[in-house]
């Protein structure tokens, strides 16, 4: 790289650094393992959506249904966008979202040049990726909504693509700003708390006022006519104008914290590599400070008459308010795509899983905790096995109150509480086992256990994730499939218990297997 | 800025500027959730002078040299190098920092490493300078090797060599000769008497008494708070620190 001497000014050379790793990065990929990697993924892409094309059948939403989407799906989307933006602006506050490289604070972000200029590129990396996503997403999900709603293929995969990339911009947008403008994590939350409420009181007044519900008006542009559809451009132009003053504030960032946050994310991205899932989690609470209360909100008094059952709500006990928020909101957002689910497409009810498995990952902490500490464990004078399977029982409690807080909110927001708290009410016991089996299973697999069968290793840290999309998306679907009235759709829901029980089993089993064979090799 | 000067020499310091301290720290103090870590630190340094910073682990040695070097904020009182404020673009071309661990991009070379430092300082044709560095600190024939391939002493080589390949006015080490064999704690010394000659403020945190030796004057922390500001005498230093504080830290 003697090319790099010959750099007339520092800029130039930092460009010239940069091609020279990227060059040399491509030069020792491994094509052919990426492209059957591309291959893989495309070819799983293409099933999945012609299976869905052919199952759905969808039929042309009636008019009151178009007038209602209309009416309410930009605040409800607005919402949506403005708890992204608050956890943009909390991100940024505490040095994110750019993980920089250790060398780069040493050596670039020393050396007498323009911060501005030597972040910029790993700025706008970020935002291409989340652009991309975003765009597909939308575009995927415009693709199905387009059968039920006037308007054609192309204005519905167009206006959700344009939504999907814009949210993005707005989060990172946002997070590049606090972190520019070094904004205390008070100040941030603040102003994202102020967006999130500005959007309810939108979303409560059928008002278009929030930046975010303008965001919104943009994914259901071909239904919106003059002012709305005016304001959908509004929106997508001040989440652009927040990038940008994102990107030329972004050289005051705190080395501090970018440093702190250089090394978690480096320690994270490795944790990930190796589809640690555990060790991203713990890694990502001290990113965010996440530590347990040192005051119980509650204190447990009285007699211990099962020590496992007291010792996990004691854990709960002392849960941070940021978990609480983010486990409630989990389960406010799975409600609310159950119910956009129902209006819009189907498709979406591959989302609450997902999401509540992010919760359940949380709710089974105490346990983790178990597994993570063999040696305490193994000491005990019974078997582990025994042990995890009680640990599962306040979790379990605990993630059938969030799936009732979840039923709560589609019962509000789809106006038909009947069917919301009826299918809530059958599939809550069982669909909340099936979310903490999986969740139990992946927070104590060991990544190094299928490490020379990497296809393994993928199964045993992508299965988990699979099998909580499957709890909630099959209930979910098979009500929306079901022709009849509420009682029709809540029996046919009530008919996917069985398959709950099983995936809970399933997991139940693995556990059991797991810590069994563990405590064979440790004796 | 003191960029922009040209490859002669393995010594790119310059002086600093008439009248202006290259290194001032003003009633400095940096807290942790209510732990002091730097209370009310105040130091003058000048140009030419060679200060080793004393005192036991946990003292605020690390935190004053990070605050100095714009890594950390301070919680109170202010610090300025060559007259500016740490991080802006003036007092990033005065000061060089040797952290007490390297760190290193993974996918370049110990030359790659050095060409770039350098030419982000915009320094021209500081090809010999470079070869210079590398044959006195003993990295010759490791050129091309990238960091995973080197032994913590040759990080630690390599890393002086980045910190001293570019032009600065002050040059801030902390805990240098750790992991350097006897030889190159010598060539480093020459290295750091040159700087010296040139002009340059040197500020190293240090437990070994040799420095301390070598050095004209000895600024002592304790407790995050100035302890001591004066020559290094033995004598004197005994007194504020038990002699495992000053010889058994890291």
């Amino acid at each position: 790289m003697g090319t790099l001497l010959a750099a007339p000014d520092p800029v130039a050379a930092m460009k010239a650094m940069r091609a020279a790793r990227r060059r040399r990065y491509v030069q020792r990929a491994d094509v052919m393992e990426v492209l059957y990697r591309v291959y893989l993924g495309g070819l799983a892409a293409i099933f999945a959506f012609a299976f869905l094309a052919g199952a759905l059948h969808e039929v042309p939403a009636d008019p009151g249904s178009i007038a209602d989407i209309r009416a309410h799906t930009p605040a409800v989307l607005g919402l949506a966008v403005a708890l992204l933006v608050l956890a943009g602006l909390r991100s940024g506050a505490r040095g994110g979202p750019l993980a920089i490289e250790a060398a780069e604070v040493r050596y670039t972000l020393l050396a007498p040049v323009s911060r501005r200029i030597a972040l910029r590129p790993a700025a706008l990396a970020q935002l291409r990726v989340g652009i991309f996503a975003g765009a597909i997403f939308g575009a995927v999900v415009g693709n199905f909504v387009f059968r039920r709603f006037p308007g054609t293929a192309v204005e519905w995969i167009g206006a959700l693509a344009a939504f999907g990339a814009i949210v993005p911009i707005a989060v990172l947008g946002a997070a590049l700003l606090a972190c520019g403008r070094r904004l205390h994590i008070g100040v941030a939350s603040a102003i994202g708390v102020l967006l999130v409420a500005w959007s309810v009181l939108d979303l409560a007044l059928g008002w278009d006022s929030s930046p975010a519900t303008m965001m919104g008006d943009l994914a259901t542009l071909p239904l919106q006519h003059g002012v709305d559809a005016a304001l959908a451009a509004v929106g997508a132009a001040i989440a652009l104008a927040v990038l940008a003053a994102g990107l030329l504030g972004i050289g005051s960032l705190r080395l501090e914290a970018a440093r702190r946050r250089a090394e978690l994310v480096a320690e994270m991205r490795f944790s990930a590599s190796v589809q640690d899932l555990r060790t991203v989690i713990l890694l990502r609470r001290q990113l965010a400070s996440e530590l347990p209360r040192r005051k119980p909100w509650l204190r447990l008094r009285g007699a211990a008459h099962n020590a496992v059952w007291r010792r996990d709500w004691q854990s709960y006990l002392r849960w941070p308010v940021v978990r609480i928020v983010r486990v409630v909101l989990i389960a406010v957002a799975a409600g609310g795509l159950a119910v956009a689910g129902f209006d819009l497409t189907p498709v979406l009810f591959a989302l609450p899983g997902p999401l509540l498995f992010v919760a359940a990952l949380d709710l089974i902490e105490p346990l983790a905790q178990e597994s993570d500490h063999p040696t305490r464990r193994l000491l005990l004078p019974f078997a582990s096995a025994g042990l995890i399977r009680r640990h599962l029982w306040a979790p379990i409690a605990a993630m059938a109150f969030v799936l009732a807080i979840a039923a709560a909110t589609a019962a509000v927001a789809s106006g038909n509480p009947g069917l919301a708290l009826g299918v809530g009410a059958v599939v809550l016991v069982p669909m909340a086992a099936a979310l903490i089996g999986a969740a139990a299973v992946s927070a104590t697999n060991d990544p190094y256990e299928f490490a020379l069968n990497q296809q393994l290793a993928l199964f045993a840290s992508l299965g988990p994730i699979v099998v909580a999309l499957i709890a909630a998306f099959v209930p979910l679907f098979v009500a929306w499939k079901v022709e009849g009235g509420n009682g029709a759709r809540v029996s046919g829901a009530f008919g996917t218990d069985i398959v709950l029980l099983i995936l809970a089993m399933v997991g139940l089993g693995v556990l059991a297997w797991r810590f069994d064979k563990r405590e064979k090799e440790a004796s | 800025m003191s960029g922009g000067g040209n490859g002669g020499g393995a010594i790119a310091a310059t002086s600093g500027g008439g009248g202006v301290p290259v290194l001032s720290a003003q009633g400095l103090g940096r807290t942790y959730d209510g732990y002091i870590a730097l209370g009310s630190f105040t130091v003058e340094i000048e140009a030419g002078e060679f200060v080793a910073l004393i005192g036991p682990n946990g003292a605020g040695k690390t935190t004053f040299l990070n605050l100095a070097a714009g890594l950390l904020d301070p919680t109170s009182g202010g610090v300025e190098v060559a007259g500016e404020v740490p991080g802006s673009l003036d007092a990033r071309a005065a000061l060089s920092y040797l952290p007490d661990s390297p760190v290193f991009y993974e996918d370049l070379s110990v030359a790659e490493h050095l060409e770039y430092v350098a030419a982000l300082h915009g320094l021209k044709d500081a090809g010999p300078r470079i070869d210079e560095l590398l044959e006195r600190l003993g990295l010759e024939g490791w050129e091309d090797a990238l960091a995973a391939e080197l032994s913590k002493g040759m990080k630690q080589k390599a890393s002086i060599a980045l910190a001293l390949v570019r032009p600065f006015k002050v040059l801030l080490a902390d805990e240098p000769l750790d992991g350097l064999d006897p030889p190159s704690r010598e060539v480093l010394f020459e290295l750091l008497a040159e700087i010296r000659a040139a002009g340059a403020a040197i500020v190293v945190s240090t437990h070994r008494p040799d420095v301390i030796a070598a050095a004209g004057r000895c600024v002592a922390i304790r407790d995050g708070r100035l302890a001591y500001d004066g020559a290094p005498d033995p004598a004197v230093l005994e007194q504020i620190f038990d002699r495992s504080e000053l010889e058994g830290g890291s």
